[in-house]
C-alpha cells in the first residue's frame, strides 16, 4: 500500500491562520455588551472568611454585577467536587478568587474590586505534604467523606490524604533478601507554572429564561469541562455549550475549570451581557494549577550482574488546595515510577496530600514526569554502586516484546531498546570525555521513560463530504498547538482517498462536534486518529457504491484516490465532485459518516484478573541522553546538546514529532535548570515572567530527535502517541550528566547554581 | 483628559481619541480589532504583543498611545502584501515554526524588524534579536531556520 499523506511532512493546515494572525483566540472575542471580569482572591492561605462587604464596590462606575461564594453556592471537580467556583466561608490557597466583578471596562472592574472589603480569620497553614501527613497538621478539608466523589480513589477521612493508593506484586521482602546490593535513596521533583503564553482566559453568556451557558475557552476537553459545569449548576450538558478556539498553549493546565469558573459564575448575572475574563501573567503564575512536587523515597534490591530482585516506592504527592485531577495522577500516573524495567517484586505507596497551596492539576506526563524523575536519577545510583555503565544497566533490564507491565499486561510492539541504541549511537556515548575547558567540564546523562495513555476512553467524529467534493472533519478534538488537526486531516485524506487541501476541520462546539474525552494524555493521533478513520471508510465505501451506480459497475472494481474515482487499471473515470453533482442531482446533498473509538474490550488489555485498569493501549516510550557542560566556579549548566529518540508507533507527521520533541526538550530542560515558585507564607512573590524565568531562544541547545516506528497493532496508519513523553526524560538525563561531569549528584530538583556549588564543597569537604 | 492622536496602522491612517493610560497594544487589540498582536504579560517580560513602530521592534504593552501621534506602526496584519505572504510568513509556515500560535506574530515582527535592518543577520544575531519573544511550546530550533529561511528569500533581487 503506497501511502499519499501518512508519514508525511505536510504543511500544518492551521499554519496560514497563524502566520497571519489571523487566528482567534480564547482571549480575541469580543461580542455586542461584552463586559469584563475580574477578581479579587485571598492574601492569605488558610484562613476563615468573616465578612465580605461589597457595598462600595457595587456603586463603582461601570459595574455590573459583584458577587461572592454567597451568590454561587455550588461545588465542581472532576474526580472529588471540593472546589468552590468562589470561596464562601474558608480560603484554602493564596491566591483562591473570593469575589469577582463584572464591568463595563476591565479597568472599571479592577477599581472595584479596590473598595471590597473582605475581614479574614487566619487559620494556621501547612506547605509541604510530609507535615500535612502529621497527625496534629491543620485540615483543609475536615468533611472530605461528605463530598461527591468518584469513590475508585480511596480518601482517608479525617486527614489531608486526598487519594491513597498501594500496589504490590510479588514478594518484595522476599526480593530484598535475594538481593546483593539494596540501594535506597529519595528524591524530589517540584511544582512548576504552566507558563502558556495565553493565560487562562473565557468568556461566557448566560440566557436566564432557559438557563443556559455558553463558554468560549481554550480548555482541551470542552466536552468534558461541560458536564463539570452542567453538574454544578444542576442543569443538563445541553444546556452548557463550550466552544472551542485555538489554544494559545495548554500542556494541561487548561484541563480544569479556572477563568471559565470565573465567566460563568458573572454571566449569571448580567442581565444576559456575556462577560470575559482573562487572567494577567500574575493569577497565571500563581493562581491556576500547578505540576504536583512529589517526594519519593526509593528502596530497590540488585544483584551484582544488575538484575532487579524488589523495588519499593513511597511516594507523597503535593496537590495543594484542591483535588482537581491529583487523584489520577496520585493513582495511576505515578505508577511507571519502577521505569520500563523487569522487576519481579514490587510494592507501592502513594498518597496525594492536601497543602494550602496552589492547587496542582494535570501537567504534560500526568505525573510519570515525576515518576521518571525518581526512577531515571535512581538508576544512575544503582549504576554508580555497581560499577555498571548507565546504558548497559538500562539495555540489560528493558523492557522488550513479551515482557509484562505491573499488572501483568503483556507488552508489544516495544520500541525502547532501539531508542536507547540510537540516542546512544548518535551522541557517541562512551566517547572519551573531552578535556576541561577552563572551569567548564562536560558529561552526559541518559534518562529513559515508560508512558501509558489513560485507557479506556472515547473519541468521535462525523465526517461529511460536500457536493463539491470538499470534507468537513467535525471531531471534538480542539488544537491546542501540537498539530492534531493536521493529523487529523492526514488520516481522513488517506483513508477516503481525497487531497488533504479538501479537508477543513472546525474548532469543536459542543453543540455540533461529537465528544472527546480531550487532548490529553498523548491519545488523539490514536484514538480520534481510529475514528476518523473509521468515518472515512465509512463515506469512501458510500462514494465508491455512488460511483458503482452511476457508472454500472461494482463497487469493489473502483477505487478512489485524490478526489478521483479510478477503475481497476487506474485510470481516471470520473472526479468526485462531478460524480456528486451527477448522484446527488439539483437538490444537492452530503455524504456522512461516523466514527467511534475505545479500547474497551480490545485483547491488548488482558492483565491479571482484576487489574485492567492498569493496562494501556499503547505504551511509548523514549530516551533523551543530554550533554552539559558546568561551570564549577560559577555552578551555571549549559546544555549543550540533547539527543531525544521517540518511539511514537507510526509517525503520521515527521515535522509535527519534532515539533513535540523539541518543545518538550526545551519545557524540560526550562523546567529544570530555571523555575522555581519561591514563596512567603504560602504567596508565590515571583508572580511575573522576569521573576519566575523560563527558557528563552538564548538557552536553546542542539537537539536531535529521532523517531522509533513500532508499529502499532490497532493505532492508525499503526500511531500511538509522542506528546508527553517527550517532557519527562529530560530533567534525568541533565542530572545524570552533571553527575558525569563533576561527580555530584543531586536528588532535589530544580537544579541551580548554588545547588551545584553547595554540592561541590561537601564533596571536597567529605574528601 | 482624552487626547487626539493621528497616526499610521499598515499603511492606513487612524484618528483616536485616547486615555492617557491607554497603550498601543491596546489600542491595537480594543479599538482597531487588530488581534493578532497579542498580549501575554502587559509588563513587557514575554515579547508577545511586538510590533514594529516606525520600523523599530518595540513592546506594544510599553507604548503608551499618546506617544505615536504621527507615527507609523506595523501589525502582523500589515505584512501579507498584494503578491502574497511576507517570506518570513512563508518561511514559518514550510519550516513549522509554531506550535499554538500565540507567539508567532510577535516572533514574525521581531525577525522583520531585525532582517529590514540587517539583512545578513547570522544565527547568533537571531537569537538574540528574538530572545525578547517568549515561546513555551519550544519552537525555537525551528523558529531560527525559518528566520534564515527567509534571510536567504530576502535576498533573491525581486
Amino acid at each position: 500500500m503506497s501511502l499519499h499523506y501518512i508519514g508525511k511532512p505536510v504543511l500544518r493546515i492551521d499554519g496560514l491562520d497563524k502566520v497571519t494572525g489571523r487566528a482567534a483566540y480564547t482571549v480575541d472575542i469580543n461580542l455586542p455588551g461584552l463586559l469584563h471580569g475580574a477578581v479579587l482572591r485571598s492574601p492569605m492561605a488558610h484562613a476563615r472568611i468573616r465578612d465580605i462587604d461589597v457595598s462600595q464596590a457595587t456603586h463603582m462606575p461601570g459595574v455590573r454585577a459583584v458577587i461572592t461564594g454567597h451568590d454561587v453556592p455550588y461545588t465542581f471537580g472532576g474526580i472529588i467536587k471540593d472546589q468552590p467556583f468562589l470561596a464562601a466561608e474558608r480560603i484554602r490557597y493564596a491566591g483562591e478568587p473570593v469575589v469577582a466583578i463584572a464591568a463595563e471596562t476591565e479597568l472599571q472592574a479592577q477599581n472595584a474590586l479596590c473598595c471590597v472589603r473582605v475581614t479574614y480569620e487566619e487559620l494556621p497553614a501547612v506547605f509541604d505534604p510530609r507535615e500535612a501527613l502529621a497527625a496534629n497538621a491543620p485540615l483543609l478539608h475536615p468533611k472530605l467523606e461528605n463530598y461527591v466523589r468518584n469513590k475508585t480513589y480511596e480518601i482517608i477521612p479525617g486527614t489531608n490524604v486526598c487519594t491513597v493508593r498501594t500496589y504490590s506484586f510479588g514478594d518484595v521482602e522476599r526480593g530484598f533478601a535475594e538481593a546483593d546490593e539494596i540501594i535506597e535513596d529519595e528524591y524530589y521533583i517540584h511544582a512548576v507554572a504552566h507558563t502558556p503564553m495565553e493565560t487562562h482566559a473565557a468568556v461566557a453568556q448566560y440566557f436566564a429564561a432557559k438557563s443556559e451557558f455558553t463558554v468560549w475557552s481554550s480548555t482541551d476537553r470542552p466536552y468534558r469541562m461541560a458536564k463539570e459545569m452542567a453538574d454544578a449548576f444542576g442543569v443538563s450538558t445541553n444546556q452548557v455549550r463550550f466552544i472551542s478556539m485555538y489554544g494559545g498553549g495548554g500542556f494541561g493546565g487548561k484541563g480544569s475549570l479556572v477563568a471559565e469558573a470565573i465567566a460563568a459564575c458573572l454571566a449569571r448575572f448580567t442581565k444576559g451581557r456575556p462577560v470575559r475574563v482573562v487572567y494577567s501573567r500574575e493569577e497565571e503564575i500563581t493562581a491556576t494549577q500547578t505540576r504536583h512536587a512529589t517526594f519519593f523515597k526509593l528502596k530497590t534490591g540488585v544483584q551484582r550482574d544488575g538484575t532487579f530482585t524488589a523495588w519499593k516506592a513511597d511516594i507523597v504527592v503535593d496537590n495543594g488546595a484542591y483535588a482537581s485531577w491529583g487523584p489520577d495522577v496520585a493513582a495511576r500516573g505515578i505508577l511507571t515510577v519502577f521505569g520500563p524495567y523487569r522487576i519481579p517484586n514490587l510494592e507501592l505507596l502513594s498518597r496525594l496530600v492536601y497543602t494550602n497551596k496552589q492547587i496542582a492539576g494535570a501537567y504534560r506526563g500526568f505525573g510519570s514526569t515525576q515518576a521518571t524523575w525518581a526512577c531515571e536519577a535512581h538508576m544512575d545510583v544503582i549504576a554508580a554502586k555497581l560499577g555498571i555503565d548507565p546504558f548497559e544497566l538500562r539495555m540489560k533490564n528493558a523492557y522488550v516484546d513479551g515482557d509484562c507491565y505491573i499488572n501483568g499486561q503483556m507488552m508489544s510492539r516495544v520500541g525502547l531498546k532501539q531508542t536507547l541504541t540510537s540516542a546512544a549511537q548518535k551522541i557517541g556515548w562512551g566517547q572519551p570525555k573531552p578535556a576541561p575547558n577552563g572551569s567548564k567540564v562536560r558529561g552526559k546523562g541518559i534518562g529513559v521513560t515508560i508512558k501509558p495513555t489513560k485507557t479506556p476512553t472515547a473519541s468521535y467524529c462525523f465526517i461529511r463530504v460536500n457536493l463539491d467534493g470538499t470534507v468537513s472533519l467535525l471531531s471534538g478534538a480542539p488544537e491546542i498547538g501540537a498539530g492534531e488537526k493536521t493529523v487529523l486531516a492526514q488520516i481522513a485524506a488517506e483513508t477516503i482517498g481525497v487531497p488533504l487541501s479538501v479537508i477543513s476541520v472546525p474548532n469543536p462546539d459542543t453543540h455540533y462536534t461529537p465528544y472527546d474525552t480531550a487532548v490529553a494524555s498523548s491519545r488523539t493521533t490514536y484514538h480520534m486518529g481510529n475514528a476518523v478513520r473509521m468515518a472515512g471508510l465509512e463515506v469512501r465505501q458510500k462514494i465508491l457504491y455512488l460511483a458503482a451506480k452511476a457508472l454500472k459497475t461494482d463497487a469493489e472494481k473502483l477505487n478512489l484516490l485524490e478526489g478521483k474515482i479510478l477503475d481497476a487499471s487506474g485510470s481516471e473515470l470520473i472526479t468526485l465532485q462531478a460524480l456528486l453533482a451527477k448522484a446527488l442531482g439539483p437538490m444537492g446533498g452530503s455524504i456522512l459518516g461516523e466514527g467511534y473509538y475505545s479500547a474497551e474490550g480490545s485483547p491488548l488489555l488482558a492483565s491479571l484478573p482484576g487489574l485492567e485498569g492498569l493496562s494501556s493501549i499503547f505504551w511509548m516510550f523514549a530516551t533523551h541522553i543530554a550533554e552539559v557542560e558546568v561551570d564549577v566556579e560559577t555552578g551555571v549548566v549549559k546544555v549543550v546538546k540533547v539527543v531525544a529518540s521517540h518511539d511514537v508507533g507510526r509517525v503520521i507527521n515527521p515535522v509535527s514529532c519534532e515539533q513535540q520533541i523539541e518543545g518538550a526538550v526545551i519545557m524540560g530542560l526550562s523546567n529544570t535548570l530555571f523555575e522555581e515558585f519561591k514563596m512567603e507564607k504560602g504567596r508565590i512573590v515571583n508572580g511575573s515572567l522576569a521573576d519566575y524565568k523560563i527558557a528563552t531562544i538564548m538557552d536553546l541547545p542542539e537537539i536531535d530527535s529521532m523517531m522509533v516506528e513500532s508499529i502499532h497493532e490497532e493505532g492508525p496508519y499503526g500511531a500511538k502517541g509522542v506528546g508527553e513523553p517527550a517532557a519527562a526524560p529530560t530533567a534525568p538525563a541533565i542530572a545524570n550528566a552533571i553527575y558525569d561531569a563533576i561527580g555530584v549528584r543531586l536528588n532535589e530538583l530544580p537544579i541551580t547554581p548554588e545547588k551545584i556549588l553547595a554540592a561541590l564543597r561537601a564533596k571536597q569537604s567529605n574528601g | 483628559m482624552s487626547t487626539s492622536i493621528d497616526f499610521v496602522v499598515n499603511g492606513e491612517r487612524q484618528q483616536l481619541q485616547v486615555e492617557p493610560h491607554e497603550t498601543l497594544v491596546e489600542v491595537l487589540r480594543e479599538r482597531l480589532n487588530l488581534t493578532g498582536t497579542k498580549e501575554g504579560c502587559g509588563v513587557g517580560d514575554c515579547g508577545t504583543c511586538i510590533v514594529l513602530l516606525d520600523g523599530q521592534v518595540v513592546n506594544s504593552c510599553l507604548v503608551l498611545a499618546v506617544d505615536i501621534n504621527g507615527r507609523e506602526v506595523t501589525t502582523i496584519e500589515g505584512l501579507v502584501g498584494a503578491d502574497g505572504l511576507h517570506p518570513l510568513q512563508e518561511s514559518f509556515l514550510n519550516k513549522g515554526a509554531f506550535q499554538c500560535g500565540f507567539c508567532t506574530p510577535a516572533m514574525i515582527m521581531s525577525a522583520k524588524g531585525l532582517l529590514d535592518e540587517d539583512p545578513a543577520a547570522d544565527e547568533e544575531e537571531i537569537k538574540r534579536a528574538l530572545s525578547g519573544v517568549l515561546c513555551r511550546c519550544g519552537s525555537y530550533k525551528k523558529i531560527v531556520e525559518a528566520v534564515k529561511m527567509a534571510r536567504e528569500m530576502m535576498r533573491i533581487p525581486q
